[in-house]
């Protein structure tokens, strides 16, 4: 990819109309390499990896599991099993909970501190990469589910484009960026396998420009591979998948369209980190790769946790300067509220952060600036559909708007009046538009 | 790792809805950044016209925000904002009229911004120029041109800033300009033909013409030199003249990004494209395209065209008045449409209306437009085809 002189100063144009340049609060903490948590104390380890996906538990209270064995098993092939975090004592089966499931069953496991692990194969080559990746646990972040069905889904729909999304445009997190500059090549070599199984013609790696480093190192890294490194200027949220393929290709998804009708498939590099894992070392997921961060944290970084870590003990592990007055599970515009003291982390958790103000302000009339219109990147209009909820009805046009909607948060953090805009949208669309459209195209981030 | 520590400082860190973080502009940086560069216009105001526009200033800013400020408590509720945006409208109201109105019509300015715009109309028509044009019917002895045989208004000289007394003003013969001109003792101030008037007169054919020159006359007799339209020291209302004070606030509030370049902008070159083409009177005939003018050699065309953009009051509406955030129009494509509005009427009415404040009326005009302009500039949704927003909602 050539630049010229300018660009090379500037960075390349926005390619959408809207966004916003945030301050991205990432100078000190993507400096800092990523570290292990090894498990101390229990692991709450959930058994599935969302509410509706039945596995069946093949452990029993007493057991001694070690790390990287089944803890659970699909009953069907919707499903992944999930496996051992540490090598431990299985003491209780009860429920844990979750951030975005709520209660999930689960297994305490208490670590006995030996890190044995299961051996490895190195035999799997007569299976499909898609069985592989089933069988090693592999979850996709964006749409939520497990690898091995997203991928069947996206052969299905016969996509022609595999974008994998490395722009991480939201302010604090530095997971994907800390890959890339410690791992560039298993990324492109992960790529690569993951774009022979789908069959596609063209597979694109997407980063940030201004990490010019990066960018030349991933450059080097894929001479001669059929992996496309895209450079792109990032302003919020060119993160999200419908907002990359517009960048990307070109391609706009209708309102409420799944990505796949594009022909495309777009995976965030979390995924495809975690699909190098079983891919080139048959691993299976076992640990998070976590950004905890926020100013009311001490030794703020990129560290990989084992899964069912509870968030408490996570804050006091990177130690917390000042008693958080929020705690932010995912990042500061589309993350959720953790909603429960006790929440663990799950394999597709990707930050915990921890802020020692609330950043609530009293909301007073909308005085018409149009920030909102002017940032929006899909172009809708959240002030009138910030009407509707006082409204019965609700017209074709406004429909489609709230179909559209891709949840980025940024109409509500411009606006200054502090409306509820975005979250009003949000809860107008499951009003009007029925439920979330489907799990590939427009859902959280 | 210390266990007794909280890590949480109450139940309430656990809940709450994205965005989590929220960006730093709120309606009270917006509000207390306009306030501050029409303050500063105001300042630039007092020094070229001395206590007297102080004094205006802080008359029509008491009454609007008391007659609001009276508005709010009946309402008994909390005022979310509106009192700020009250404040700036009292210090806008006093920066449209001139320094040497009495008290009362600054007052009466004022009530009306509050009763008229602010509460009857809740703000959509800019309610200082409601105010403003009001006063102008009211008081029209004092404050309008119509029926004068000779237009003049007072302007402190260069060694009397700030502390001059506009009512101790003389009449000078020759007029070289501000810096050049000084006045006998006891007189702080001079008089001076407004340069607005001027360009009206000359719209109508009333300066004759000399021999083959027809612009020369106006430039040479009846305009001051166009250093002083910049420096503000012409008469005219108090926050009207200081070109070079409403341009420096200007770009500070485009740098904020509490108003929108495209406005100024839109504005200017709408008035100077509409003052290039629209056609003057001249010796009985009408020129048209007078930007391409020249007589004894001097593009006089492109000076008189450069009179009008600075000499009134259209400055002050392209940077502090058209930008007020409420009543202007959502994105920036509509601000462009809007400017050129405002800059086209401006001129159109200056040079053939008989109302005057033709830019206040502009801005009050194309207000009423705001809704459709919004209507027509709204943004198509990504991935749906563009004829499918035509209908906006």
């Amino acid at each position: 990819m050539k630049h010229s002189i300018l660009t090379h100063l500037l960075g390349p144009r926005s390619a959408f109309d809207g966004g916003l340049y945030l301050p991205d609060r990432k100078a000190g903490l993507a400096r800092r390499p990523i570290q292990t948590f090894h498990a101390e104390g229990p692991l709450h380890v959930p058994l599935t990896v969302r509410r509706d996906l039945l596995t069946e538990t093949i452990v029993r209270v007493g057991d001694r599991v070690v790390l990287g064995q089944a803890l659970s098993r699909a009953t069907n092939d919707q499903s992944v099993g999930v496996h051992a975090p540490a090598s431990g004592v299985i003491t209780k089966i009860e429920r844990v909970w979750t951030v975005e499931d709520g209660f999930l069953p689960g297994a305490i496991l208490a670590p006995d501190g030996s890190n044995e692990r299961m051996p490895q194969h190195q035999g799997w080559d007569d299976e499909s990469i898609i069985v592989q990746l089933a069988e090693c646990g592999v979850v996709c972040d964006i749409p939520r589910a497990p690898l091995h069905v997203v991928m069947r889904e996206a052969i299905a729909a016969g996509v022609t484009d595999l974008i994998v999304n490395a722009m991480e445009t939201e302010p604090y997190l530095t997971a994907d960026l800390r890959t890339l500059v410690e791992f560039p090549g298993r990324m492109i070599d992960a790529t690569c396998e993951l774009a022979d199984a789908l069959g596609v013609s063209r597979a694109i790696l997407a980063v940030p420009f201004r990490h010019r480093r990066v960018v030349r190192r991933l450059q080097s890294e894929a001479a001669g591979r059929y992996v496309e490194i895209v450079a792109l200027s990032n302003p919020y949220p060119q993160c999200h998948p419908v907002m990359l393929l517009k960048a990307v290709l070109d391609r706009e998804v209708a309102p409420g369209a799944s990505i796949l009708s594009e022909d495309a498939v777009v995976l965030p590099l979390s995924t495809v980190r975690r699909a190098s894992d079983a891919l080139l070392s048959d691993l299976p997921t076992t640990h998070a790769l976590m950004t905890i961060a926020g100013d009311a944290v001490e030794h703020a970084g990129t560290y990989r946790v084992p899964i069912g870590t509870p968030m408490s003990r996570l804050a006091r592990r990177v130690g917390v300067a000042v008693p958080a007055a929020q705690a932010v599970y995912g990042g500061p515009l589309t993350g959720s509220a953790l909603g429960y003291d006790d929440a663990v982390v799950t394999p597709d958790s990707k930050a915990l952060l921890l802020f020692a103000k609330a950043d609530a302000a009293r909301p007073v009339p909308c005085v018409r600036c149009g920030w909102c219109i002017e940032d929006c990147p899909v172009g809708i209009d959240p002030p009138s559909l910030m009407r509707l909820e006082s409204e019965m009805v609700c017209t074709d046009q406004k429909r489609i708007a709230l179909k559209a909607c891709i949840e980025c948060g940024l109409c509500s953090h411009v606006c200054p009046s502090r409306l509820p805009l975005s979250e009003t949208i949000i809860r107008n669309r499951i009003r009007f538009a029925g439920p979330e459209p489907s799990t590939e195209g427009g859902t959280r981030h | 790792m210390t266990p007794d520590v909280p890590w949480l400082a109450s139940e309430s860190a656990l809940r709450g809805d994205a965005p989590h973080r929220r960006g730093v502009s709120t309606h009270r940086h917006i509000l207390r950044t306009w306030i501050a560069a029409a303050s500063v216009v105001g300042l630039a105001g007092c020094a070229l016209f001395g206590v007297d526009a102080l004094r205006v200033i802080l008359v029509s800013l008491v009454f609007t925000f008391g007659v609001d400020l009276m508005f709010v408590m009946s309402l008994r509720r909390a005022s979310s904002g509106r009192l700020s945006r009250t404040f700036l409208i009292g210090i806008l109201a006093g920066l449209t009229l001139p320094a040497d109105v009495d008290w009362h019509v600054a007052a009466t300015c004022g009530t009306v911004s509050a009763v008229v715009g602010n509460v009857i109309f809740g703000g959509w028509l800019h309610p200082a120029l409601i105010g403003r044009v009001f006063v102008q019917f009211l008081f029209w002895q004092k404050l309008s041109f119509a029926g004068a045989s000779i237009a003049l208004g007072p302007v402190l000289t260069a060694a009397n800033l700030f502390v001059g007394d506009l009512d101790q003003s003389v009449r000078v013969e020759h007029y070289e300009g501000w810096l050049e001109t000084t006045v006998p003792a006891p007189a702080d101030a001079f008089e001076l033909t407004p340069p607005l008037w001027s360009l009206r007169q000359f719209a109508q054919g009333q300066v004759p013409v000399d021999g083959n020159f027809r612009f020369e006359p106006l430039l040479r007799d009846e305009m001051p030199p166009w250093i002083d339209t910049l420096i503000g020291a012409v008469p005219g209302g108090i926050g009207e003249t200081s070109t070079l004070s409403i341009v420096i606030v200007g770009f500070f509030l485009i740098y904020r990004g509490y108003l929108k370049w495209q406005l100024p902008v839109a504005v200017l070159s709408a008035a100077f494209v509409a003052a290039s083409i629209l056609p003057v009177e001249s010796g009985g005939d009408y020129v048209w395209f007078p930007v391409f003018a020249a007589e004894g050699g001097r593009a006089v065309g492109l000076a008189y065209v450069l009179y009008h953009l600075t000499a009134g009051q259209l400055m002050l509406g392209a940077f502090l008045l058209a930008g007020d955030v409420v009543s202007s129009p959502m994105r920036a494509h509509g601000h462009v449409v809007f400017g050129i509005g405002i800059g086209v009427l401006t001129i159109f009415m200056r040079l053939y209306g008989v109302l005057e404040c033709e830019c206040y009326w502009a801005i009050l005009i194309m207000n009423v437009f705001v809704g459709t302009i919004d209507r027509f500039t709204s943004r198509r949704v990504l991935g749906t085809a563009p004829s499918e927003d035509a209908v906006a909602a």
